[in-house]
């Protein structure tokens, strides 16, 4: 085991690691993911009134309660999805704006007209207006790849323009505010000049959006980003580095954001037509099935933890107890530790594995709905199942099965660690008493 | 005062720490002010703070970040791994002092 142990253990430190590292410290990515972050408050709020539009009763149920919940919806539905229809359904807007500023403000560039700049060029190619209207059709989950690829271009043409001082020269005594707003001028046209005609030409010759060619492009990786393989070689990926004692989790999601929110989308324009959902990985799917009391599905471990005889697990368990169930579980991670930690590693890796695996196939086959809302990652897991699945009830019991699975698998585990453990506390406590004895 | 930063993903299991840590201020009565944030949250922060600790799983932003902190002239390192599980308030207090202390000799 150990010769074994050493050098897989070694390749995670030295290899993966590293590139890791990188990869989540590169300026792009890091805006793409700050994007993100700063666009789900409204994502979240906007899906969850899609779920109460959409109760979870069918047109026939006898039950009162549903009755006047359904009469509702049917009443006021315009007016309910509205709040919908301003945040997810128009999700890329929102994406657009805020990766343009975070990755000016790496740049050290203006965020707020960079924002505005990327803003302006995605409408343009996104939704060109006709007739006194802008159509949102590629505003919302179509909109996504391009929301990232629009905002990128158009603050990095930005950047260029600064570093290579184009740009009218105005005399000093011009107050910033007004210097500020002309600095835009060129930036503007030079968009104009490139993306424009290309815009035109995907039209006229395809008949066919930017976003929409886009979406075209990235529809064989979308879909296979939602195949069972898929999701196991990022459980893997994101348990390895967790193991290292790097953020898998904040790493390998902050690359998958963008496929979730596409799936997202498609699951929600599906349950808005009546028609049936496609798509199983979301991010809840991820935090409230997969990995449930955070990275590891440590759940499982802190229940046993808390009864344990080892006076070093039982305090660490109940430290862990009450930030696991809000899928917080640093403390867990390092205090146990899990991290390096060769009698851990397998249960470790191998519960979230399984947990996918379950979960995936019990989403395929219908025994459970499909991800359709997003909650926020902190809540705890079984009502974020529920939730996210338009309160389904077989989601909680899923989840609860899912604890008790890991329960069972990290015990043998723990078993051995905790014998380990007991034999060190044993032999402080013998040479304490050595010295007292003195 | 002594502002003191903390860092990790989304700030929340720094949080738990940093209630901790005020517990410990209180104890050794030492004016502390004591906040949690995100990481895309430190660019923004850092300036205001005398060091910034981040959480052992961010370990990997370091010299990232300690470039961005050096032109503040801040020091920044990572807060011990054990110490972080145990939610020890009272020693990464310490430790935190000790590295503003350093600093400020070298």
């Amino acid at each position: 085991m150990s010769t074994l142990a050493d050098s897989l253990f070694g390749v995670i430190e030295n290899r993966i690691s590293p590139i890791a590292a990188r990869l989540s410290s590169q300026r792009h990515v890091v805006a793409i993911k700050d994007g993100f972050i700063a666009s789900m408050p409204f994502l979240i709020v906007g899906s969850f009134m899609l779920l109460f539009s959409h109760p979870p009763f069918s047109e026939t149920s006898q039950w009162g309660f549903a009755q006047w919940w359904l009469g509702i919806v049917k009443q006021y539905n315009d007016q309910l999805m509205m709040p919908y229809n301003m945040t997810m359904g128009i999700m890329a807007v929102f994406i657009t704006g805020a990766i343009a500023y975070n990755l000016a403000q790496s740049y050290k560039l203006n965020g707020l007209m960079a924002a505005l700049l990327a803003l302006m060029t995605f409408l343009v190619v996104a939704a060109p207006a006709k007739d006194g209207a802008l159509s949102v059709a590629s505003l919302g989950g179509e909109g996504i790849f391009t929301a990232i690829l629009i905002s990128l271009y158009c603050t990095e043409v930005m950047h260029l323009l600064v570093k290579y001082n184009i740009g009218f020269k105005l005399p000093e005594q011009v107050p910033p505010k007004i210097r500020q707003s002309f600095d835009l001028l060129i930036p503007i046209v030079v968009i104009f000049l490139t993306l424009y005609p290309l815009n035109l030409f995907m039209q006229s010759h395809f008949g066919l959006l930017i976003p929409q060619a886009i979406m075209a492009v990235f529809a064989p990786i979308i879909s296979a980003a939602d195949s069972l393989p898929a999701v196991l070689i990022a459980v893997l990926l994101c348990h390895l580095l967790w193991f290292a004692g790097i953020h898998g989790a904040a790493i390998v999601g902050g690359i998958l954001q963008a496929f979730w929110l596409s799936n997202l989308g498609l699951n929600q324009e599906a349950l808005t037509a009546g028609e049936p959902i496609p798509k199983i990985f979301i991010e809840p799917f991820w935090q409230f099935f997969i990995t449930v009391g955070g990275s590891g599905a440590t759940m499982g471990l802190v229940i046993l933890y808390l009864r344990s005889r080892s006076a070093h697990l039982r305090s660490i368990g109940r430290l862990g107890l009450v930030p696991g169930m809000f899928n917080i579980n640093e403390p867990i991670i390092f205090g146990s530790p899990v991290v390096m930690n060769p009698l851990l590693f397998i249960p470790f890796i191998t519960t979230p594995l399984l947990n996918a695996i379950i979960a995936w196939t019990a989403t395929r086959t219908n025994l459970i709905n499909h991800v359709i809302s997003l909650a926020p990652w902190t809540t705890p897991g079984p009502i974020g199942a529920a939730w996210s699945t338009g309160w389904d009830w077989r989601a909680v019991v899923l989840v609860l099965f899912l604890i008790g699975l890991s329960t069972l698998i990290y015990y043998p585990f723990f078993k051995m660690y905790e014998r380990q453990l007991l034999q060190q506390e044993a032999e402080m406590a013998h040479e304490t008493l050595a010295e007292e004895m003195k | 005062m002594v502002k003191i930063l903390l860092c990790c993903s989304a700030g929340m299991s720094t949080s738990m720490v940093v209630q901790r840590m005020e517990k410990a201020a209180v104890q050794l009565s030492l004016d502390a002010r004591i906040e949690a944030v995100g990481m895309e949250e430190f660019r923004d922060k850092i300036a205001d703070y005398d060091c910034c600790l981040l959480g052992p799983q961010i370990k990997y932003k370091l010299t990232d970040f300690q470039q961005r902190a050096a032109e503040f002239n801040k020091p920044v390192t990572v807060i011990n791994t054990m110490d972080y599980g145990m939610l020890n308030g009272e020693k990464i207090l310490k430790s935190a002092l000790s590295l503003i202390d350093s600093h400020k000799g070298a």
